[in-house]
C-alpha cells in the first residue's frame, strides 16, 4: 500500500470539534434535570445528575486534549489552528462552567435556594439551556460552509452566531434579575453570597457560548 | 548465440513485471480521489485505468521512452553490446527489485525514480562516472521539487476558480453547469494537445505546433460544449448541487490521469526491455532507437494486470481513509496531476505521478479545501523520493556484477 497518498489525508479535528460539541450538548440535558430535581422538595437525584455532567465533562476534556494532540505543525486547515484551539477552548468553558455551578450547589445544598428565588432560577437555567444546545448546530453547519464555501451557506452560520448573542443577552437579564433580588433579600450573609455566585457560575455558561459564537465568526470569516 | 536470446527472455519477464508493479502502485495516484469522492466504484475504477493506461502508453508513450533510456546515460556505454545488453537488464531488475520492496514496506517511491536510478547505477559500473549526463541528472532532481510545485500551483488555482466562481455563488448548482463547458474544455485542450505533440500518432498527422494548437482548442470547445449539453440534458432533472455536476466531470479527469500515467510510466518498464530488443535484433543500438507499438502495448497490458490484480487491495483502503474529499476537490487534484505528468513528459523530464498527485493534494490544502491535510508529511515523503536513486544505483550496480559473472 502506497503512503504518500494515504498518508497525507488525517483524521479532521472538525470532527472532535463536533464529538465535543455533542458533549456538551449533552450536559445541558443533565443540568435542567439537575436545576429542576434541586428545585423541587424531596431531591434525591441531583447527585446522579452532577455525576453525570462531571463524567461529559471527562470526555470532552479528552476530546480536547484529543484534538489539541493530534495537530502536527504544517496542517492544513480551513482555519487557522489557533483560531480553532480558541474555539475549542471556549467550547469547553461551557461545559465547565456547568459542573462548575452543580458543584457550587452541592457545597451548600442544604438550605439550597430559598422559595423566593426558585422562579428566577428556573428563569436563568431555562436562558442557558438554549444557547448550550445551539452549539452543536453551529459546528455542523460551520464544517457545511468549509465545505461548499457557500455565501448562503455562511449566511446560516452568522445567524446562529446572532442568536447566541442574543441568548447571552436574555440570560445576562436573567442574571441581573436573581442578583438585584437576592441582595435586597433580608436573609443571611452566606446564603447571599451563595446565591449571588450561583446565578454569576451559570450566567458564564452562556458568556462562554457566545464567546464561541464569536469566534467562530473569526473562522468563517472571509 | 543463444544467449542474448535468455536475456531478450529475462527482460521481457522482468519488464512485464515491472510493469505490473507500476500498476498495482500507481493505480492509487490516478483513482484515488475519484474513488474516495465516489464519482466511480471501484471496479469501474480498476477497468478504466487498465484500458488507459493501455491507451496512454500505446499513443502518447514513445517519446518518453526514448529520453529516459539514452538521456541519462550516455550512448557510449552501448558500443558493446554484451555490456549493454547485462546493463539494460540489471538496471529493469534493480528498478523492480526495489519498487517490490517499497511496495511491501509501504515505502513512498516513485517507479520513475527507481529506473532511472538503476540506469545510472548500470552507466557507472560500465563506463564510470564520465558517462552519466549530469546535466540531465540535475533534470532529474529538479523534477523533485519542479513537479510537486507545479503541480500545488494548479491544484490551488483551479480550486480557488471553482470556489469563486461556483461554489461560493448563489445557485452554485447552475453556476457548475454553466461553466461546465469550461471545466471539460481545458481537461479536452490538454489530452487533445498532448496526443498531437510527439507521438506515433500526432507524427503520422504531420501538422505542425500552430495548427495543433488550433486543432486541439477547436476540438476541446466543440466537445466542451457537448458535454455541458449532455450534463444539462441529464441533469436538469434533479435539482442538485455543485458536486453532482463535478461527480460527472471528474469521471472525465480521472480518465486523463490514467491515460497520462499509462504515458508517462510505461517508459519506466519498455524503456530498458527496448535497449535489449534492439540489440538482440540488430546487434546495435544507435544515437536513436524508436520503439515499437507492440513493446508498448506489452507494457501497457503489463501495467493493466497490476492495477487489476492489486486494485481491488489499493482502492478498499483509501476508500476507508480518505473520506474528506469532495467532487470539487477531485477534480482539483486529478487535473493538477495530469496535467503537471503531461506536461513534463511532454518536455522530456521523468517526472512521478506519485510526485504530481501529492502536489495536487498540497495544492486543495493550501487553497483551505479541506479539513484537514498533513504538510509536514511531505518532508518525510521527500526522503524516499531522494533515497529512491541511490538506492535503485547501487542495486543496479549489484545486479551487473552478478550477471557479468553469470554470463
Amino acid at each position: 500500500m502506497r503512503i504518500p497518498f494515504f498518508s497525507m489525508f488525517m483524521t479532521s479535528p472538525f470532527e472532535g470539534l463536533q464529538e465535543h460539541a455533542e458533549k456538551v450538548k449533552e450536559c445541558a440535558w443533565a443540568f435542567q434535570q439537575a436545576i429542576e430535581c434541586h428545585l423541587a422538595n424531596k431531591c434525591q437525584t441531583f447527585e446522579e445528575f452532577r455525576q453525570e455532567v462531571i463524567q461529559l465533562e471527562k470526555k470532552a476534556d479528552a476530546i480536547k486534549r484529543r484534538i489539541r494532540g493530534h495537530l502536527p505543525k504544517g496542517t492544513l486547515m480551513p482555519v487557522y489552528n489557533f483560531q480553532l484551539f480558541r474555539y475549542l477552548r471556549e467550547q469547553d468553558a461551557v461545559i465547565d462552567a456547568v459542573e462548575d455551578a452543580l458543584d457550587w450547589i452541592s457545597f451548600r445544598s442544604e438550605p439550597g435556594i430559598p422559595p423566593e428565588l426558585e422562579k428566577e432560577f428556573v428563569i436563568l437555567a431555562d436562558a442557558v439551556i438554549d444557547p448550550i444546545e445551539e452549539l452543536s448546530k453551529m459546528v455542523a453547519e460551520a464544517r457545511k460552509y468549509f465545505k461548499n464555501y457557500s455565501e448562503d451557506q455562511r449566511m446560516i452560520v452568522k445567524n446562529i452566531i446572532r442568536t447566541l448573542r442574543q441568548q447571552e443577552h436574555e440570560a445576562d437579564k436573567a442574571e441581573d434579575v436573581v442578583k438585584q433580588k437576592v441582595l435586597n433579600m433580608n436573609i443571611d450573609a452566606v446564603t447571599v453570597f451563595h446565591m449571588v455566585r450561583l446565578a454569576e457560575i451559570i450566567g458564564s455558561i452562556a458568556d462562554h457560548a457566545e464567546n464561541a459564537g464569536d469566534m467562530m465568526r473569526a473562522m468563517i470569516a472571509r | 548465440m543463444i544467449q542474448p536470446y535468455i536475456i531478450l527472455i529475462l527482460g521481457y519477464i522482468f519488464g512485464f513485471y515491472m510493469a505490473w508493479n507500476i500498476g498495482a502502485n500507481d493505480v492509487a495516484n490516478s483513482m484515488a480521489s475519484s474513488v474516495a469522492a465516489k464519482a466511480i466504484t471501484i471496479r469501474q475504477a480498476i477497468f478504466l485505468a487498465g484500458i488507459l493506461n493501455v491507451l496512454g502508453a500505446v499513443f502518447i508513450g514513445s517519446h518518453v521512452t526514448n529520453t529516459i533510456r539514452k538521456g541519462i546515460v550516455s550512448t557510449e556505454i552501448m558500443t558493446d553490446p554484451h555490456v549493454a545488453l547485462i546493463g539494460a537488464l540489471s538496471a529493469l531488475i534493480a528498478a523492480a527489485l526495489w519498487v517490490s520492496f517499497a511496495t511491501w514496506k509501504s515505502l513512498p517511491v516513485s517507479t520513475t525514480h527507481s529506473i532511472v536510478g538503476s540506469m545510472i547505477g548500470f552507466g557507472i559500473m560500465a563506463g564510470g562516472f564520465s558517462v552519466i549526463n549530469w546535466g540531465k541528472l540535475l533534470a532529474v532532481v529538479l523534477s523533485w521539487i519542479v513537479s510537486p510545485l507545479f503541480s500545488i500551483v494548479i491544484a490551488f488555482i483551479i480550486f480557488k476558480i471553482i470556489v469563486r466562481l461556483i461554489l461560493s455563488r448563489k445557485n452554485a448548482f447552475n453556476q457548475a453547469l454553466k461553466f461546465s463547458p469550461l471545466f471539460v474544455g481545458i481537461t479536452l485542450f490538454v489530452v487533445i494537445l498532448s496526443f498531437l505533440f510527439k507521438t506515433p500518432f500526432g507524427e503520422r498527422l504531420a501538422i505542425g505546433s500552430q495548427t495543433a494548437l488550433a486543432v486541439a482548442a477547436l476540438l476541446a470547445i466543440l466537445l466542451g460544449l457537448a458535454a455541458s449539453a449532455a450534463l444539462k440534458h441529464y441533469l436538469k432533472k434533479k435539482e442538485l448541487d455543485a458536486e453532482a455536476v463535478f461527480k460527472r466531470i471528474q469521471v472525465g479527469t480521472a480518465c486523463y490521469v490514467a491515460l497520462a500515467q499509462g504515458a508517462n510510466d510505461v517508459a519506466n518498464a519498455v524503456g530498458p526491455l527496448a535497449v535489449i530488443y534492439f540489440l538482440v535484433k540488430t546487434g546495435s543500438v544507435g544515437a536513436k532507437v524508436p520503439v515499437p507499438v507492440f513493446l508498448l502495448f506489452f507494457g501497457g497490458i503489463g501495467i493493466a494486470c497490476g492495477i487489476a490484480m492489486a486494485g481491488n487491495r489499493v482502492m478498499e483502503t483509501m476508500g476507508k481513509k480518505i473520506t474528506t474529499l469532495s467532487n470539487t476537490r477531485g477534480f482539483s487534484v486529478d487535473f493538477a496531476t495530469a496535467t503537471t505528468v503531461l506536461v513534463a513528459s511532454k518536455m522530456g523530464l521523468p517526472v512521478s505521478t506519485t510526485h504530481a498527485a501529492v502536489g495536487g493534494v498540497l495544492g486543495v490544502g493550501l487553497a483551505r479545501g479541506m479539513e484537514a491535510i498533513n504538510f509536514g508529511i511531505v518532508f518525510k515523503i521527500m526522503v524516499y523520493w531522494i533515497l529512491t536513486v541511490p538506492v535503485a544505483a547501487l542495486t543496479s550496480m549489484i545486479i551487473f556484477k552478478i550477471l557479468q559473472f553469470i554470463f
